[in-house]
């Protein structure tokens, strides 16, 4: 693509503050040329004006600093989910508030399936359900003659019927903690953690290690990205060989692939020297839709599942505190090695003594081996206050929030896991924003579904699914939403220069908007319906 | 014919406790079985170089047949894999993390009908452990991969394990504690093994163990099979086999520690064979023998 094209657009929002606004812009070899008028351009020569996006309104493509590829790996199954959810094809599928529901969807299912197949379906979430609780005999109603599968969407739990109990040999004499029982002794059907669930995902084929790097799985995940306006999503802990490595790249570099992956990987190995090399290989791959370069570490569990560490007071229920996944001793050894390194580290820390310990071994680390443009980040970051983002601030460390938290679990934070005082200081955007940090936030899909403006609007309105205001104080205005959603997530990838606004010298990525994001009622924000987006000036990927 | 099960056994503890040097000491001994062991850190091991056949990536063959390998994305998928190799190990340990509760890796082999429960191995540090079970922040983890042990196995102990340490162990477990310094061998310990150690002592004049081996007509139901076991010796570490059954296949055993796990076996059981070891310190191989010949 030498020639230069120009772009009509009833607004373009630029995250520029040069030239917030404009009308044209201009495209040649895949990047921003000019923006501005219908001449922006001309005195770089000959131009070929485009009208096809002149009713919409175009901003930078959106950057989902979170998520996961793993997503389009459920799609092969069945949702089963309480919440509305869209497909990869664009497919909607109603939220299922009631077991009847969930059944009618299973039975359905099964009619399309072939003669050998086992039926499985994922996203239960049976907290917001107040009917009865799921059982092997429900499950045996859609169908006897063949495994139904439903995994919970906590990833700790399923319930199975009794042809698959029957598979892995569950029964009354079964000495295996996990296997949940009826009064009677007979198991219930509901499986809890790994070791009882491997079993039967064994025998049923369900292995995502290497799937999510396959070609139709990348191309289903660039689906979901464009529908969601996403133009340079993360695969954050993503655990890859260098054969699967190079499968992605592959299927990535294609002009059309509608999105840039950017994995963290999580490594294994223990010495500067070792990690150094293996991402040495990893890099080698790289082209311009295909970014390795950073590490994924995990500290602590989850909040709704009481694994997070969390300081003083801790759960309101009196649970015990959370569990550690590298103990505080690892990740001050780890912080430092990756440090001495040189490489960026994306750090899970849900509860605030986790964002502590990290934030104290980043410490250390930054003083025996200085590195200012280390640049690591909190990932969810949950419970940090103004104290922890000084400290992040003062380490030139940032933070992405999980601000969808605040719209799916604020009310069960309030009244089950930390009460409403740190609830409503939970995924503290103003806060972070006023320590002048860089911030993000995101889906953490497949955990939330992919969609920065859902994500925006949780984060300016902070509204929850009970409708309540959960820490109105937290709240931040439409354009510093889209400024995280954009430029932010962009720092925290150290993209910054690339891609995230819509200037003279970045990628030509796009988001393709129907309306004006900052004309609209912000409550509204989520609703806005994303057209398509632009990579590298391809506009072929309009939905 | 099936294929054997495969037993598991996990092992547990905090890092620098000596759980890579137990593995390194297991990988090295004259045990005859094929291993398949998969760790966290493949940079710890240390394989003399004439005893490696290859050395890859992520794997490395071992001239005894053993494989070390690590255990990559997925733990669980992992233990999938160890399953599906042909011809499948003859035992799979796996090093559980330094914060890892050795239960929730090893509660998989109790419930994959294809592998058999090789319980879980704490090595606890005794210079160290008493500090860390303290500790503010991993102390309550810590206990509770004790809590989890089928059998302590005490790293560090020079001189004996102090009896202050042994107190606490044991209100947290009724697993043995075993200081491994004083182990003629590891492999009977961790794959319950018994032909190498059949009266056998090492050259130190280390405490050997005592070993049991049974063979017999006898057929029980799982009901009287586990008022037996539940009757074995305190001492015994481990024992295993196959045990016939009045009108069933017959049973498979693997007792370690307190630990006790019945299965129906995969093949018929014509002949009830049990073996079993024990500390020469604390038990002889009469009162084993008198245990199990008793009605």
């Amino acid at each position: 693509m030498s020639g230069i094209t120009v772009f009509q657009a009833a607004k373009i929002i630029t995250m520029d503050p040069n030239r917030p606004t404009a009308t044209h812009v201009a495209v040649r070899d895949g990047h921003v040329l000019a923006v501005g008028d219908a001449a922006c351009a001309d005195q770089w020569g000959r131009v070929r004006h485009d009208n096809r996006l002149a009713e919409t309104v175009l901003m930078p493509g959106f950057v989902e600093g979170h998520s996961h590829m793993s997503e389009t790996c459920f799609w092969d199954y069945t949702y089963v989910g309480f919440h509305d959810r869209v497909d990869p094809d664009g497919q909607p599928w109603p939220g299922l508030t009631e077991i009847g529901a969930v059944l009618a969807r299973l039975k359905d299912a099964a009619v399309r399936l072939g003669p050998d197949e086992p039926l499985i379906a994922w996203g239960f979430d049976p907290i917001f359900l107040s009917s009865a609780r799921l059982t092997r005999d429900h499950l045996d109603s859609v169908t006897a003659d063949r495994p139904v599968v439903v995994l919970f969407s906590s990833g700790h739990l399923m319930c199975v019927n009794s042809a698959a109990l029957a598979a892995v040999g569950y029964d009354r004499a079964s000495n295996v903690e996990g296997i949940q029982r009826r009064p009677d002794g007979e198991p219930n059907g509901e499986l809890h953690e790994m070791a009882a669930m491997f079993p039967v995902m064994r025998r049923i084929g369900m292995d995502f290690r290497t799937r999510s790097h396959q070609r139709a799985y990348v191309d289903a995940f660039g689906r979901i990205c464009r529908r969601s306006g996403v133009t340079t999503a993360t695969d954050l802990f993503a655990m890859v060989t260098q054969e699967g490595a190079e499968a992605l790249a592959q299927a990535t570099v294609r002009p059309e692939y509608p999105v840039r992956i950017v994995p963290a990987v999580s490594t294994l190995h223990s010495t500067p020297e070792e990690v150094r090399a293996q991402m040495a290989d990893l890099r080698r791959v790289n082209h311009d839709k295909l970014r390795f370069g950073a590490v994924k570490l995990m500290t602590d569990g989850s909040i709704q599942g009481f694994s997070a560490r969390i300081l003083w007071p801790g759960y309101v229920g009196g649970q015990p505190n959370g569990i550690w996944n590298m103990p505080p001793a690892q990740i001050h050894a780890t912080c430092a090695m990756m440090q001495q390194a040189g490489i960026q580290m994306h750090i899970h820390t849900n509860g605030d003594e986790a964002s502590t310990v990290v934030l104290d071994a980043l410490s250390a680390a930054a003083r025996a081996h200085p590195w200012p443009g280390a640049r690591h980040v909190l990932q969810h970051a949950q419970m940090m206050g103004p104290a922890l983002f000084a400290r992040a601030a003062e380490l030139g460390v940032c933070v992405n929030l999980f601000a969808n938290h605040i719209w799916y679990f604020g009310d069960q934070h309030a009244a089950l896991t930390i009460g409403p005082d740190r609830a409503a200081r939970m995924d503290a955007c103003r806060a972070a924003l006023d320590a002048g940090l860089t911030m993000a936030i995101h889906s953490d899909a497949p955990v939330t579904p992919m969609g920065p403006l859902f994500t925006a609007w949780c984060a300016v309105n902070r509204l929850t699914m009970s409708g309540r205001t959960l820490g109105a104080a937290q709240r931040i205005t439409v354009p510093e939403a889209l400024y995280a959603i954009t430029m932010g997530a962009a720092r925290t990838l150290k993209l910054e220069a690339e891609i995230g606004s819509i200037e003279t010298g970045k990628r030509a990525d796009f988001v393709v908007l129907a309306e004006d994001p900052l004309a609209i009622d912000p409550v509204r924000l989520k609703d806005l319906p994303v057209l398509g987006t632009v990579i590298d000036g391809h506009v072929d990927a309009m939905i | 014919m099936s294929l054997p099960r495969l037993p598991l056994t996990v092992i547990g503890g905090y890092l620098g406790a000596g759980k890579t040097t137990l593995i390194n000491r297991l990988l090295r001994e004259d045990h005859g079985q094929r291993v398949l062991v998969m760790v966290n850190d493949f940079g710890a091991i240390n394989i003399d170089a004439d005893l490696l056949v290859s050395a890859d990536g992520d794997t490395m063959t071992l001239t005894n047949g053993c494989v070390c390998c690590t255990m990559g994305a997925d733990l669980f998928m992992a233990m999938g894999d160890a399953l599906d190799r042909r011809p499948r190990p003859d035992h799979l340990l796996i090093e559980a993390s330094g914060i890892a509760d050795p239960a929730r890796i090893a509660t998989a082999a109790r419930a994959e009908p294809d592998m058999a429960y090789g319980g879980i191995a704490v090595v606890v540090d005794a210079l160290h452990w008493g500090a860390l079970a303290d500790d503010a922040q991993i102390g309550a983890q810590i206990r509770g991969q004790v809590a989890a042990a089928d059998l302590l196995l005490i790293s560090k102990a020079e001189g004996g394990v102090p009896p202050a340490l042994a107190a606490r162990l044991a209100a947290l477990s009724a697993a043995p504690q075993i200081d491994v310094a004083d182990c003629a061998a590891v492999a009977p310990l961790l794959l319950g093994g018994l032909a190498p150690l059949q009266g056998k002592r090492d050259g130190g004049g280390h405490p050997a163990y005592v070993g049991w081996s049974h063979e017999g007509d006898e057929a029980m139901t799982r009901a009287a099979l586990a008022a037996k076991l539940a009757q074995a010796p305190q001492a015994l570490y481990r024992i295993k086999g196959l045990v016939a059954a009045p009108d069933s296949t017959g049973w498979e055993v693997q007792v370690v520690g307190r630990s006790i796990e019945i299965k129906p076996a995969l093949d018929r059981v014509a002949r009830t064979r049990l073996v079993a070891i024990g500390p020469q310190s604390a038990i002889a191989r009469a009162q084993i023998a008198d245990w199990w010949s008793q009605g």
